[in-house]
């Protein structure tokens, strides 16, 4: 007799779990992407006509526009801002030992564990007692303090898996700590730091709550548009936003998982 | 300790019993139709470089994987498509593998649990096995906490406690420093005399094959190239590559002059050499293989195997010297002196006809 | 050269910012200890007002339905998890894993309002589910999936479960299968395995995990305000009505104080139960 049909049945079960997860996970972008083609207003499935209007829709609707605009300026300085920040940090996390380190780290990873609602109402008072207007400034200080521990975790992790022979070679063959850092360092690290980079920028981009909380009408980015959006309007124009987000997000992804190892800065290759 | 008596007798009652094994991983080929047989009792090493085939053939007969073609049987039992843990196998791996969240105690009764033994039987069998190994108040340690010396006793004793038909030990000493080493290659070998159980034992240290065998089973690019005692694999190897692999570092590639009586006459590069014939020659050239430490000084008897050179490096070794010569037409000989020569000094040396061994050449070898 | 070139440029932008930050919640917690001016923006005098107020049994039925709401979220993404996290790491093609990552982890780069919205696309009267369920005839009206616990839960372990995943994955990932050869060695098959060796391994990753998933969902507000649609209220939602419905903002601080109180007493609790474990660490 050949293999024992236990571990089969073990082996098919297995996958059909998996199989239903992955479904699980791809049902909401699989039924909004039908909702999105449909020719008509009202949702319905199968779809009976199809139609691309809704995106031609979304796309022109003024408030996304705005949203995404804003979103972009907001994500932009936020994250440039973020990763400068959090790359330094985490060198100097990695390599040096100071009074209070441990204590600036816990802080500054606080915002995993902290509601983002608490967060936003945190500067939009902030924001008030100091009478700092709320314009994009606030927003972009919220998302640096939000997106940095992600960039902070993500360059620790390369930092830790760099090899410091590397370094302690291009000192001894006489280059002074700047020039090491810009030639041997940084370009070592460059995986890590872009993966960090593109964290913190999908992140920030994405940001709902506390945006909620710190935006104005003029700044607000594009989710608290289509929150806006949604609590008013049922056609199927956010599912055709949905679709376009979740295709780019999807492309970006991939992208990092091929040729940055996204698998890698995620810690979850298998050791051995 | 059970020496076989003829190794190759088909004995219903063998430990383990491989035939025709072929494992392959893509298009690499890691073993070639590999037959072998361990008798009970037996300590036999699985020998060779990395790359040889060893562990894939240690991790056929634990389970770990499936053979392409073949058959193995444990005891007397076909175990080809036996999962791992239905086998009646004990097991030591290079890292040792202890279960980092159970105490020694808890580690080493792990197998007699998984056999439903009952908890008043294991505490005194998990308290003898420690006892073997000689690792005793460590009871309630995590590995965590113990020397990688001690890691490997409970390795071990986890793995005879269960008292299996076959153990398979994984290079159990590569991870230990050199001392630590030679003490537990001693306590191995008196561990297997106690308990007298068949044991493959992978290794790439010749040192530990010769010391601990019974039979060494020299493996090179997944085939099989010698099954033999410790002696004979060390005096006779079977062809060049076990040769080269056990020290033959001088290996000459001469023109045969005259065969006879398994005595070769060979001569090339102004060097005349007779040696004892190992192989069939079917070409005009051969390979005679010579241990440094039986290049000995001096002129051989009539002036036979006697080549002259001069001294080109000398390693001080303590008991005696590593003498690298080479002769006039450029031949680099190694040998192995009591007494230091020194640099530049012309030598003369000789081989034994019976320790100048001749194996057909590389390019005329099928 | 000083041994420690660089440390005060870059470390001072990090202070910077964990100011900022430090300041931000300083601010909510000064205004939670202030009183509410109803008509003004500016809050009164100080008082613990809000706090008592807080002892109120609508406000602590909201607190208790979230944490029940979290740590459901939390268990069930576990479950849910746990067997992807293991395909992830263990499927032998690499096609296969760069497939499974990128599934698992694209939810968590949508954003909380796409991920809602597709839901309710879902969920709702006229959604998938419903319409699928009616065309087969399985049931005759549509379920009343939008505005329940179940809606609300099962969409917020959409949104968890990728976090889940890549803790649980990267624990998995270093434990040690050499173990688990050394198991099936000693004869446990393919179930008493994972029992014995793997499940307890992967323990630090399922802390993690549980940890990281209670904190996200009790953040979570997009998902129960749409899904909810105020008859599911977490915490986040009563912040948000106060703050801007009411303009109650000391209220809504309190509120928040509050919830970050509950948050580190939950996540204190949770690593306390998990000291025993830190025995193994990595090897």
């Amino acid at each position: 007799m050949t293999r024992l049909p236990a571990r089969r049945l073990l082996r098919l079960f297995g996958a059909l779990v998996v199989a239903a997860i992955l479904g699980f996970l791809l049902l909401p972008a699989i039924v909004v992407a039908l909702a999105a083609f449909n020719g008509r207003a009202i949702l319905s499935f199968p779809p009976d006509t199809w139609s691309v209007r809704w995106f031609v829709k979304a796309l022109a609707y003024e408030d996304f526009r705005a949203g995404f605009r804003n979103g972009l300026i907001v994500t932009a300085w936020a994250s440039a801002i973020a990763l400068v920040v959090g790359a330094a940090f985490a060198f100097v996390l990695d390599r040096y030992e100071f009074r209070f380190k441990r204590t600036l780290e816990t802080v500054l990873l606080s915002p995993l564990v902290i509601a983002h609602f608490t967060v936003g109402l945190g500067f939009l008072i902030l924001a008030a007692q100091l009478g700092v207007a709320r314009g994009y400034a606030v927003v972009i200080v919220c998302h640096v303090v939000l997106v940095l521990p992600f960039v902070l975790r993500s360059v620790y992790v390369s930092l830790r898996n760099l090899d410091r022979r590397f370094e302690l070679a291009a000192a001894s063959l006489g280059a002074p700590p700047g020039r090491v850092l810009a030639t041997i360092t940084l370009p070592l690290l460059l995986p890590g730091l872009v993966s960090g980079w593109l964290f913190a920028a999908i992140l920030s981009f994405n940001e709902f709550t506390a945006s909620l909380f710190v935006t104005a009408q003029r700044t607000q980015t594009l989710p608290v548009a289509m929150y806006n959006y949604v609590r008013e309007y049922a056609d199927p124009s956010m599912a055709a936003i949905s679709v376009v987000y979740f295709v780019a997000t999807a492309a970006l992804l991939t992208f990092a998982t091929v040729f940055l190892g996204l698998g890698k800065v995620l810690n979850v290759e298998q050791a051995r | 300790m059970s020496k076989p008596a003829d190794p190759g007798t088909a004995d219903p009652a063998l430990a383990v019993r491989l035939d025709g094994i072929t494992k392959r991983f893509g298009e690499v080929v890691a073993l070639h139709e590999v037959s072998l047989q361990v008798q009970r009792g037996e300590l036999m090493t699985l020998l060779g470089p990395s790359g040889c085939g060893k562990t894939t053939l240690l991790n056929l007969v634990a389970g770990f994987l499936v053979p392409d073609a073949g058959e193995i049987a444990i005891d007397g039992v076909r175990v080809t498509d036996l999962p791992t843990y239905r086998r009646e196998i004990g097991m030591t791996f290079q890292n040792y593998a202890l279960f980092p969240h159970m105490s020694v105690e808890r580690n080493v009764g792990f197998g007699l649990r998984m056999q439903g033994v009952p908890a008043s039987q294991i505490t005194p069998r998990v308290a003898r096995a420690l006892k073997l190994v000689q690792l005793v108040q460590q009871e309630h340690k995590l590995p965590g906490q113990l020397s990688g010396g001690q890691q490997q006793r409970v390795a071990i004793a986890r793995a005879i406690v269960i008292e299996p038909p076959l153990v398979l030990m994984d290079e159990p000493l590569s991870n230990l420093d050199a001392k630590l080493r030679i003490e537990t290659r001693a306590e191995i070998r008196r561990i297997h005399r106690e308990l007298d159980r068949a044991t493959i034992y992978v290794t790439h240290d010749q040192d530990e094959a010769l010391s601990l065998a019974d039979r060494i089973v020299v493996m090179k690019d997944g085939v099989v190239q010698q099954i033999a005692a410790p002696p004979e694999v060390y005096a006779q190897p079977a062809n060049l590559e076990v040769a080269r692999f056990m020290g033959y570092r001088n290996v000459l590639e001469l023109g045969v002059d005259a065969e006879h009586d398994g005595r070769v006459t060979l001569s090339g590069s102004e060097i005349r050499l007779t040696g004892v014939r190992k192989q069939a020659l079917p070409g005009a050239r051969a390979c005679v293989a010579i241990r440094p430490e039986e290049l000995v000084m001096g002129d051989g008897p009539g002036g036979l195997n006697t080549i002259v050179g001069r001294v080109e490096n000398v390693e001080y070794c303590g008991r005696d010297s590593l003498i690298d010569i080479v002769t006039a037409s450029g031949v680099l000989l190694h040998a192995r002196a009591a007494r230091p020569a020194a640099l530049g000094d012309e030598v003369r040396v000789h081989v034994p006809v019976e320790r100048a061994l001749v194996y057909p050449s590389d390019a005329a070898r099928a | 050269m000083t041994p420690r070139p660089f440390l005060r440029t870059f470390v001072s932008p990090a202070v910077l910012c964990a100011v900022g930050l430090v300041a931000a919640l300083a601010a909510v917690l000064q205004y939670s200890l202030r009183a509410y001016v109803p008509g003004a923006l500016e809050p009164g005098g100080f008082t613990l007002a809000n706090f008592a107020s807080l002892a109120k049994p609508l406000y602590a039925r909201v607190f208790l339905d979230t944490v029940w709401i979290c740590f459901v979220t939390a268990f069930v993404a576990l479950v849910v998890g746990y067997p992807l996290a293991y395909a992830l790491v263990r499927a032998r093609s690499a096609a296969l894993k760069a497939m499974i990552l990128v599934i698992a982890v694209t939810p968590l780069f949508l954003g909380e309002v796409v991920r809602t919205y597709s839901w309710i696309v879902v969920l709702g009267n006229n959604g998938f589910v419903n319409a699928m369920l009616l065309k087969l005839g399985l049931i005759g009206e549509p379920l009343q999936l939008m505005f329940t616990r179940f809606g609300v839960v099962t969409a917020l372990v959409h949104v968890t479960l990728p976090v889940m995943v890549i803790m649980l994955a990267a624990a998995l990932a270093h434990v040690d299968r050499d173990c688990e050869r050394a198991a099936a060695s000693l004869g446990a098959g393919p179930i008493r395995t994972f029992l014995t060796v793997t499940l307890p391994l992967s323990m630090p990753g399922i802390v993690a995990g549980v940890t990281t998933a209670f904190a996200w969902t009790f953040s979570a507000f997009a998902t129960p305000q749409l899904i909810g649609g105020g008859q599911v209220n977490m915490v986040s939602n009563l912040v948000y009505q106060l703050g801007f419905a009411s303009f109650n903002f000391p209220f809504a601080a309190s509120l928040s104080v509050a919830g970050l109180a509950l948050t580190f007493a939950v996540l204190a609790l949770l690593r306390a139960a998990a000291r025993p474990l830190e025995q193994i660490g990595p090897h």
